[in-house]
């Protein structure tokens, strides 16, 4: 298994605990931690199995299992998905094996991108959301829960099935798909009518960054898409289960755990996303300062979406409170002394 | 594709593919629409896209059925294709799940490209192939 991948599985194991405890809906718990635990053993399972076709088929297993459970979209809805993105890796693993022109590696790379897009649930292929459907029928669990190990998964087992030219050929398709991820993101979860929508949209606006990092290729770059990751896994999901009842009663406060939310949300420093950005710039300097220049601007348009997702959050009391204060001091104390994940992660 | 298992991997993994294969086949059998549906009518747009594809599709397949192992990769790129094709193509579960059918057989064929997974992606995907059809599909409350 990848040191990369290992750190992931933990973290995503932290956040099912999280949300089991800190859930604040009046839901099994029971139910809970079989679905999350599913999940959780499906993605240590893609992450340990040995060849990409039983990766495949593990993605096929989960994803029809996601589809069987309850929920308010149509259970075609909730398969497409993952068959399609199952489908298009599969045809990419033909093409990466097939020996004739460069363009055909080059096929597998575009194929490998689009599968991962379509499982994850990014553009251009985002999964159709219910705003009123349960967290674990929804399309939050592959974006924020699977999604992170499957995508450290296919971006390793790219690397080395693809010839270099069409390695470089994924790498651009990464940073082409995340930057039009980070501004479709951005600007939709700032301006979108639904308040769940937007919390999607977040998620999303993250994933690009994890794209542009992925596709760097330089050191700077793993690192930047692995705190990205990071701070998917245990930072955005975590405060959006938290979210979720406010989200129910339509309630929402502008107090300064509010704003404080809304920077971490925003990457701002001391928090770990504020790390993830500066590396990530650096990255693109080395490599091409206009990307950099791109990012930078596309940075900027997480603060308005932010500050709606943390207002969202209304005042939270109890144990939810508490849950949010340990979200805020992980990412905290990730951002400001960041090396023992990366060292985890041998990055 | 059992032949083409037989080929790349012997005897067990080919029964597996045809025990997986049949079993998803009586299922769909039984379940889903009655009736002819091939080509219905209002089936032009789909018409027009299968000629447009097919000139993409004749460019790649020169290229991909020559050479040792075109059969496995034509095989898997024809059943994959389709199946993401017919995935796009229809909000029937039933559909669908035969799709998840065939692209699991289809996947541990695939198995044939790498070494070291041995016969478990051929159970495995009989396994998915024959059991994904008995799944609950419906849909249910908010809770």
């Amino acid at each position: 298994m990848q040191p990369e991948s290992a750190v992931l599985l933990v973290v995503a194991a932290a956040a099912l605990a999280f949300a089991v405890t800190f859930n604040p809906l009046s839901i099994s718990r029971g139910a809970l931690l079989l679905k999350g635990g599913t999940g959780l053993a499906a993605s240590a399972a893609i992450a340990a199995v040995p060849t990409f076709d039983l990766v495949l088929l593990i993605l096929l297993t989960l994803g029809v299992l996601h589809a069987a459970i309850d929920g308010r979209r149509a259970f075609a809805v909730r398969l497409r998905a993952p068959i399609v993105a199952v489908a298009t890796l599969a045809v990419a693993l033909v093409f990466a094996h097939a020996q004739g022109p460069d363009e055909l590696q080059r096929f597998a790379a575009v194929g490998l991108v689009a599968g991962l897009a379509a499982a994850v649930g990014l553009m251009p292929y985002m999964h159709p959301l219910d705003p009123e459907e349960p967290m674990t029928s929804s399309p939050i669990p592959w974006i924020a829960f699977v999604g992170p190990v499957l995508a450290a998964v296919v971006v390793a087992r790219a690397q080395q099935m693809l010839a270099p030219d069409a390695g470089g050929v994924f790498g651009g398709m990464l940073i082409g798909l995340g930057l039009l991820n980070i501004a479709w993101g951005s600007i939709a979860a700032w301006l979108t009518e639904s308040e769940v929508a937007a919390w999607r949209y977040s998620f999303v606006a993250d994933w690009g960054l994890v794209l542009c990092g992925f596709g760097l290729t330089l050191a700077d770059g793993g690192r930047a898409a692995l705190l990205i990751l990071f701070s998917i896994v245990v930072g955005r999901l975590p405060l959006y289960v938290v979210s979720r009842q406010a989200l129910r009663d339509k309630a929402v406060a502008q107090r300064p755990i509010n704003f404080v939310v809304a920077g971490a949300l925003a990457g701002s420093a001391p928090f770990v996303g504020f790390v993830a950005r500066v590396l990530l710039l650096r990255a693109a300097t080395q490599l091409y300062w206009p990307l950099a220049l791109a990012l930078a601007l596309g940075m900027l348009l997480w603060l308005p979406g932010s500050l709606r997702l943390g207002r969202s959050l209304a005042v939270p009391r109890g144990r939810q409170a508490i849950g949010v204060a340990l979200v805020l001091a992980v990412n905290v104390a990730a951002g400001l002394y960041p090396l023992p994940i990366l060292l985890a992660a041998r990055l | 594709m059992t032949v083409i298992a037989w080929q790349s991997a012997g005897p067990v993994a080919a029964a597996a593919i045809a025990t997986g294969g049949a079993l998803a086949a009586v299922r769909r059998f039984g379940s889903g629409p009655d009736g002819w549906r091939i080509m219905p009518p209002g089936s032009t747009p789909r018409l027009v896209l299968c000629v447009a594809g097919g000139l993409i599709v004749l460019w790649i397949a020169a290229a991909v059925t020559t050479g040792a192992g075109a059969s496995l990769r034509f095989t898997v790129m024809v059943i994959a294709g389709f199946s993401g094709a017919r995935v796009l193509a229809s909000e029937d579960a039933s559909v669908l799940l035969t799709a998840t059918s065939m692209l699991a057989l289809v996947v541990a064929l695939a198995s044939a490209f790498a070494d070291g997974s041995g016969l478990w992606p051929y159970f495995g995907a009989a396994v998915i192939a024959a059991g994904a059809g008995w799944l609950p599909h419906r849909t249910a409350r908010a809770t």
